[in-house]
């Protein structure tokens, strides 16, 4: 029971990574009042190009790399669009997520065609020396992949980044007031770009989390909403760093029950337990669990004078 | 201008402030979801937050001015007399030689504003210049010592306080100048129109109170009624709460305490519809958000009150409804290339008169409630709106006209009622010869 019980925590871990990494990226730019409906086709372009480029290299550390500077040049349109264009956010994440799921599946079919099922290399799993024996914590909590000690500093960075630095200051007043910010000489324009680069990079490192260090191959669609189940954690966690880490653990317990249930004997059909995180982020922004309050310029361009 | 001992105009904001020159706007520049130190940092600290340091030097200036405020305070919790502080406290921080305060005491509750004269008097005592721009003489009389009255961007008088005539100084304030408004009205055959004596009410406020929701007070117990046949004109200046009274009569806002009658029909909770089917028509202050709808078209705007006589089986008859529009265009004098052309592409005037145009065509139409219809128009326009609102009111409609021009309210109205924070504060015959003591009233001159 108490082994069941580890290995539901590190698969939940496992699970939640890639929601967790996108999600407190995604937090920054809807904090600077930038959507980014595009996370899905960020993550899928990422988990894309992390494994071609891991395959290609040989090296699975390049290959987060290339998956991360491919998330940030797509980040970057992104910018450009909604900041500078002042386009409509949501359209133009649609679109980002159709084109990126057509194109990686094109590219995948191309580059990889007959090569499809072959194990790209991975990132190694990090036994924390003295930590990994312990009897329940250690298969719990230190039997992991690299990325996923990594991805907890990158977290805390950016929660550190958001409320202690003037950087956090200026995205969080942007996406609030930004002509209140704009009055008190913060570069709005600037703030809302350096946000959504941040949550391109982040959306690269949970791509190549997916691909590289948990799947070890790249199949077509195959982040499969998490870059959705990402932004309803978000919402879900209040725009609020702590909170919207463990909406994203309980996003993947929900999913790492599907795989402990019928192990433990307990049937349920499987497709209810598919079901079930999808269900959660609905009813979480129905604001079935409480009072939304987004980031007042949450979607809105700024533009001085108007 | 001369500013230092240099003749210098400021060529942006960001180098008035540079050279010394600080301004607190009517609308605060602070981020609610923020706490104010956090607010005060903004711009001006760089790399990690030192908060506690910073909080401290608010805490300072608040000291050295005589004034309290947290700076670990969220800025959306405080109230309005706080949140001005805060604004306060960031000009203060640059350590400017000239405080401007833009209307300051017009957002405030009655309670604040001593304290914020107080401040302003504290920081004039530390050797800095302060600028009060205010409507309320009473305020100033009670804090400046100078007093400079501008009208229509000219100076038009100035005094030393010590010695400043009031009386002189309210006449500079109303002004007079002749309009060409009072001769065309005057020129026409009604001008001399007794109020028809007829019974009952059209319109009727009883004790209407509406607090906002940070619980100040918009609207106090405003009590008034208007008779068939009578036009009553709402003196005030602007933000004493014309605007909540023309939503709570429209329908739009309900009110925290008080009801409202039209003829025997109470609406008080009952909404626009309702305002509508009593025969209220209703002219909104904001023409373009609340009173129109600038992408359809000028037909389906007049009708739009009225859409139903024209649709049947659910469709929408747009012939009859286009040759209604032409015939009602014609009446009300308003002009576009046709019934089809858009809402948008007509001038301020042709709406307005579009507007009132289907709210005056209301069957029945028992009151109407106008507020500041003339905003923006040129005198054609206004006197146009003005012929067809005097028209109302002789065939029995009582009219409760809002405006803050009192001059086109002495030359329409029969009557003159006062705002003044939200209050009646008096009522005067729509007399040339009263407009001193509504002046005075207006700028709460009695009222405090």
């Amino acid at each position: 029971m108490e082994e069941t019980l580890a290995i539901f925590i590190a698969s939940t871990l496992r699970l939640a990574m890639p929601l967790m990494l996108a999600a407190s990226g995604e937090l920054v730019s809807e904090r600077a009042g930038v959507l980014n409906l595009s996370l899905e086709g960020m993550m899928l372009t990422a988990a894309f190009f992390g494994a071609l480029g891991s395959w290609a290299t040989g090296n699975p550390f390049l290959g987060v790399g290339c998956a991360v500077l491919a998330a940030v040049a797509l980040s970057a349109v992104q910018a450009w669009l909604s900041v500078n264009l002042r386009a409509n956010q949501l359209v133009v994440g649609i679109g980002f997520n159709i084109l990126a799921l057509g194109a990686t599946t094109l590219l995948y079919r191309i580059i990889f065609g007959g090569l499809s099922r072959e194990e790209i290399p991975g990132l190694p799993k990090l036994s924390v020396p003295g930590l990994s024996d312990l009897p329940f914590a250690g298969t719990a909590f230190f039997q992991q992949s690299v990325i996923v000690y990594f991805g907890f500093g990158l977290i805390l960075l950016i929660w550190w980044m958001l409320n202690q630095t003037s950087f956090g200051l200026a995205v969080r007043a942007v996406g609030d007031e930004p002509r209140s910010a704009d009055k008190a000489g913060i570069p709005v324009a600037r703030t809302r770009w350096l946000a959504v680069l941040i949550t391109g990079a982040m959306a690269g490192m949970a791509g190549a989390f997916i691909s590289i260090a948990d799947i070890h191959t790249f199949t077509e669609n195959m982040t499969n909403g998490a870059g959705y189940l990402a932004l309803a954690a978000v919402i879900f966690g209040g725009w609020n760093v702590g909170r919207t880490i463990a909406a994203c653990l309980l996003f993947g317990a929900a999913t790492a029950l599907q795989f402990q249930l019928p192990a433990m004997g307990i049937h349920v059909p499987t497709a209810f337990l598919l079901m079930l995180p999808y269900l959660l982020a609905l009813l979480a922004v129905a604001g079935v669990v409480g009072r939304l309050d987004p980031p007042t310029a949450l979607t809105l361009p700024f533009q001085r004078g108007k | 201008m001369q500013f230092g001992g240099k003749t210098w105009l400021p060529p942006s904001p960001a180098e008035a402030l540079e050279q010394g020159i600080a301004m607190v706007h009517q609308h605060f520049s602070l981020v609610p979801r923020m706490t104010v130190v956090e607010n005060l940092m903004l711009g001006q600290a760089r790399g990690v937050l030192n908060r506690a340091a910073f909080a401290a030097r608010i805490s300072d200036i608040a000291d050295r001015f005589g004034f309290v405020l947290d700076p670990n305070a969220v800025v959306g919790e405080l109230s309005v007399g706080e949140r001005q502080r805060a604004e306060i406290v960031k000009c203060l921080m640059r350590d400017p030689q000239l405080l401007v305060l833009d209307e300051p005491t017009a957002v405030l509750p009655p309670s604040e504003i001593g304290a914020l004269l107080d401040i302003c008097r504290r920081v004039a005592d530390s050797g800095r210049a302060v600028i009060l721009v205010t409507h309320k003489l009473a305020e100033i009389a009670k804090v400046a010592d100078k007093v400079a009255v501008l009208r229509t961007g000219r100076l038009v008088a100035q005094a030393d306080m010590a010695t400043a005539d009031m009386g002189a100084l309210v006449q500079a304030m109303v002004g007079r100048e002749v309009k060409p408004l009072d001769v065309a009205l005057d020129d026409s055959e009604d001008s001399a129109v007794a109020p028809p004596n007829q019974p009952g009410f059209a319109l009727v406020c009883d004790g209407l109170t509406v607090l906002d929701r940070h619980g100040a007070t918009r609207l106090d117990n405003f009590t008034l009624e208007v008779r068939p046949g009578e036009i009553v004109g709402l003196a005030g200046v602007e933000g004493n709460g014309q605007s909540e009274l023309g939503m709570v009569l429209a329908g739009l806002l309900a009110p925290t305490e008080g009801r409202y009658f039209i003829g025997d029909v109470e609406l008080t909770h009952a909404g626009a519809a309702a305002v509508t089917a009593a025969g209220g028509g209703i002219v909104p202050e904001d023409r373009h958000a609340v009173a129109c709808v600038t992408a359809m078209s000028v037909a389906e705007n007049m009708y739009l009150n009225k859409l139903d006589r024209f649709t049947r089986f659910g469709l929408l008859q747009r012939r009859a409804l286009n040759e209604a529009a032409l015939v009602q265009m014609k009446e009300f004098d308003v002009r576009a290339a046709g019934p089809d052309v858009a809402f948008s592409g007509l001038s301020g005037g042709n709406q307005q008169k579009a507007v009132l145009g289907r709210e005056l065509t209301l069957d029945p139409l028992v009151a109407l409630v106008a507020a500041q219809p003339t905003r923006g128009l040129d005198v054609s326009a206004v006197e146009a709106v003005y012929r067809q609102i005097r028209a109302a009111a002789r065939r029995g409609v009582g009219v409760l006209l809002i405006s803050s021009e009192l001059d086109e309210l002495i030359a329409v109205a029969d009557r003159i009622a006062v705002l003044y924070r939200g209050r009646l504060v008096g009522e005067r015959p729509a007399e040339m010869n009263e407009r001193g003591a509504i002046g005075a009233l207006m700028s709460g001159q009695g009222a405090i």
